[in-house]
């Protein structure tokens, strides 16, 4: 057969309607496929009948538009369902088997998690009481330290305070000690801080001199395990022309006995 | 035609293979009212038509895997499902698809008119220039494309004889063809 006899034998528009028999239709697949000019004359035809059905077109109401992609949306999602296939059992399986499974090892990794947690909160507990003891003596200390200093202060600061130099004599020319004499109470503070260690066995006795005689002042501490007294307060006195420090054994003595290390007159 | 083409058909064709929502969109809009105009001249029931309609684009959506661009264009195979779901849809409805298109003088011209739903296609003047057509050729032309009736129906109602169905077929669509040219 002619291209030209396939083109004029009106099979083609006979094919375009779609009411072509099987073999008829078969025949022009197969000359579609092999001549272009038969592809071509039979695109001429659809193009034709497309125009002419577009020109009856009939405009439908604009909800149809909104249904057909309702549709096949929802289609969509049915579609899934069932692709899931002979699934039931798998996710089931899916579904229950390891839920127990997966509860028990959420379990057990909490667990070593809740120890391992308690371990290292315990830890940091210990460490932080160690720290927090090491701070209450530090605390202390300074505290300890502040009320001394401040009672220091306080003598040296007073308004009624007079003090009082006294120097070294021939048994320690560098030794020195400080008198706060309170005029208003008498009470009498020494700063024994530039006072040479007391030996073993020994220890520094203050005297008032009254009236030209040694009166007892009390017993000067000088070290404490390692730590100086600073102001300390000794007996009262009412009057005195001067002060004076000897060295005497640990209970002192009545009357000055051993040698005198400084002394001051007012 | 005032369509702007936005996808060449081998690209419309290709994204409504991959599902495409934008593309079938597209196609709806394109073809929607031609294919609406295919189904109301055959139910002449604006509702009906409509849910005809309906049925076919999801049809299309649904089973475009089964579209064979080699075998011919989208636009026809879209008709023929269209117009064989109508056929379907009016027989599961007892109606009888002779009572649409009848083959008496002024069924030509109903079936014509049935389009004047839309006059906005009027504008170029084609379906004046269709109405050039000689009643014969108009007939085998709704007949075969519209109708959906064998060649031996259309023999019956035309009354001619069954070889010359083809031929008859071939001198309207030509006729149709030059007419849309000069148009």
């Amino acid at each position: 057969m002619e291209i030209q006899d396939i083109i004029s034998s009106g099979l083609l528009e006979l094919y375009a309607a779609g009411i072509a028999s099987e073999t008829e239709t078969r025949q022009v697949e197969e000359w579609v496929a092999l001549y272009p000019e038969v592809a071509a004359e039979l695109k001429e035809i659809m193009i034709g009948i497309e125009t002419y059905a577009t020109a009856n077109a009939v405009e439908p109401s604009a909800s149809v538009k909104e249904i057909i992609f309702a549709r096949i949306n929802s289609s969509e999602i049915g579609r899934v369902i069932p692709i899931q296939p002979g699934g039931d059992n798998e996710f089931q399986q899916i579904g229950s088997y390891p839920y127990w499974k997966m509860v028990a090892a959420a379990s057990v990794l909490f667990l070593i998690g809740s120890i391992a947690l308690n371990v290292v909160t315990y830890n940091k507990f210990s460490n932080a009481n160690q720290n927090l003891a090491v701070l209450r003596e530090t605390v202390d200390s300074i505290q300890e330290k502040n009320i001394e200093m401040a009672a220091d202060m306080n003598v040296v600061q007073s308004k009624y305070s007079m003090p009082v130099s006294l120097k070294g004599l021939e048994a320690a020319p560098d030794a020195a000690a400080k008198i706060f004499w309170m005029q208003n109470t008498g009470e009498v503070f020494i700063d024994p801080s530039n006072l040479p260690d007391a030996p073993a066995g020994k220890q520094y006795q203050l005297w008032a001199i009254v009236d030209g005689k040694p009166v007892n002042g009390g017993m000067i501490l000088t070290s404490k395990k390692g730590d100086k007294y600073r102001i300390q307060k000794m007996k009262t006195f009412g009057k005195a022309e001067a002060f004076a420090v000897t060295l005497e054994p640990e209970k002192g003595n009545a009357t000055p006995q051993g040698p005198m290390f400084v002394m001051g007159k007012i | 035609m005032e369509v702007i083409q936005k996808y060449n058909e081998d690209e419309l064709v290709l994204l409504l293979q991959r599902q495409d929502q934008q593309a079938f969109s597209y196609l709806y809009d394109n073809y929607a009212p031609a294919l609406n105009g295919v189904i109301f001249r055959l139910v002449e029931d604006k509702a009906l038509s409509e849910d005809i309609l309906q049925e076919a684009f999801v049809k299309i959506w649904n089973n475009f895997s089964s579209y064979d661009p080699a075998k011919g264009r989208l636009f026809t195979w879209m008709m023929n499902l269209t117009r064989n779901l109508t056929i379907d849809t009016l027989r599961s409805k007892g109606y009888k698809k002779q009572s649409k298109i009848s083959g008496d003088e002024n069924s030509v011209n109903n079936i014509t008119d049935a389009g004047s739903g839309i006059d906005k296609f009027d504008a170029m003047g084609i379906r004046k220039q269709l109405g050039n057509l000689k009643p014969d050729q108009q007939k085998v032309i709704d007949l075969a494309y519209f109708g959906g009736f064998t060649q031996e129906e259309i023999s019956k109602e035309i009354g001619i004889p069954l070889g010359t169905v083809k031929t008859r077929m071939r001198t309207a669509i030509l006729e149709l063809r030059k007419m849309l040219k000069y148009t």
